[in-house]
């Protein structure tokens, strides 16, 4: 089990290092769609098995697709041959750097309990079977449940009528196609 | 089992590189792809403290964070078509109409 979990968490930080670093937007998102499985699996491996499923069909499934799909509309045509220049990166790393520093010390003073605590212990409690997560989302989250279904449906309706809008309802750009030649 | 330390560092680290790239990228797509990719490092810490704690109450927070990313998914997109439409490119760089 402790092999899985290992090869699991080196293929989900390689792949979101290839999200990072590769040029091609298309590259990028096969890259994603290896990280969101990888984490299906870390689920899997953790007994979230409803989570793991939702995991697959809605990100690596219907959100991945509809980012392919987008990219394949736009259809561009030349790569960006911008380089990332070294102050560029210097300073993305630094943020980087700085946003793990404040992450690490609330981790770092728990560090004893949570390294000792293993997930197995706890395992039979929470067993996020369906029947579970099921039981508590038409339980105790009946209105949250709802309302997100609410959000679902404004989401639909708001990208529908973003996307038909035609350019000239918009108005009228002075060289406004000037970024692509 | 590995300890529950191994899987928040991971989600920590994921967090971090998702932020590195929303920092270094200009296109707009590989932006959102990074954004995701962070969504995806809260949920994993989520799910790790839901079993450390023994209730189910991370998991579902979990499904709830799934499902404002997919309407955030639809949204976002569609805004990124509607700039395309009208500067015709998706680098951030491109559109920066009101940068002094």
């Amino acid at each position: 089990m402790s092999f899985i979990g290992f090869v699991l968490s080196a293929v989900a930080v390689a792949s979101a290092l290839g999200v990072v670093i590769f040029r091609n937007p298309l590259t990028s998102a096969f890259s994603l769609i290896i990280n969101l499985l990888a984490m299906a699996g870390l689920y899997a491996a953790m007994g979230a098995h409803f989570l793991a499923v939702t995991q697959v069909v809605v990100y690596a499934g219907a959100i991945m697709v509809l980012v392919l799909f987008v990219l394949m509309l736009l259809n561009l045509k030349f790569e960006s041959k911008r380089r990332f220049g070294i102050f560029r990166t210097a300073v993305a790393v630094a943020a980087g750097v700085l946003m793990f520093a404040t992450i690490v010390p609330p981790i770092m003073a728990h560090f004893d309990t949570l390294s000792t605590f293993t997930l197995s212990e706890n395992m039979t409690k929470s067993e996020g079977s369906v029947k579970a997560i099921g039981t508590e989302l038409y339980g105790r989250y009946m209105v949250q449940f709802e309302l997100s279904s609410l959000v679902l449906l404004i989401g639909v309706v708001g990208a529908v009528m973003l996307a038909k809008r035609k350019t000239s309802q918009i108005g009228p750009r002075d060289g406004a196609a000037g970024g692509a030649q | 089992m590995e300890p529950v330390i191994s899987y928040i560092g991971l989600s920590a680290l994921l967090f971090t590189i998702g932020g590195i790239g929303l920092c270094l990228r200009r296109n707009a797509i590989v932006l959102f792809m990074c954004v995701e990719m962070m969504l995806n490092a809260v949920n994993l810490a989520f799910v790790t403290f839901s079993k450390l704690v023994g209730n189910l109450d991370g998991q579902v927070a979990v499904f709830f964070v799934m499902v404002i990313a997919a309407a955030e998914s639809a949204i976002g997109l569609a805004i990124i078509l509607s700039v395309f439409r009208s500067v015709a490119s998706i680098e951030t760089t491109d559109s920066a109409e009101l940068k002094w």
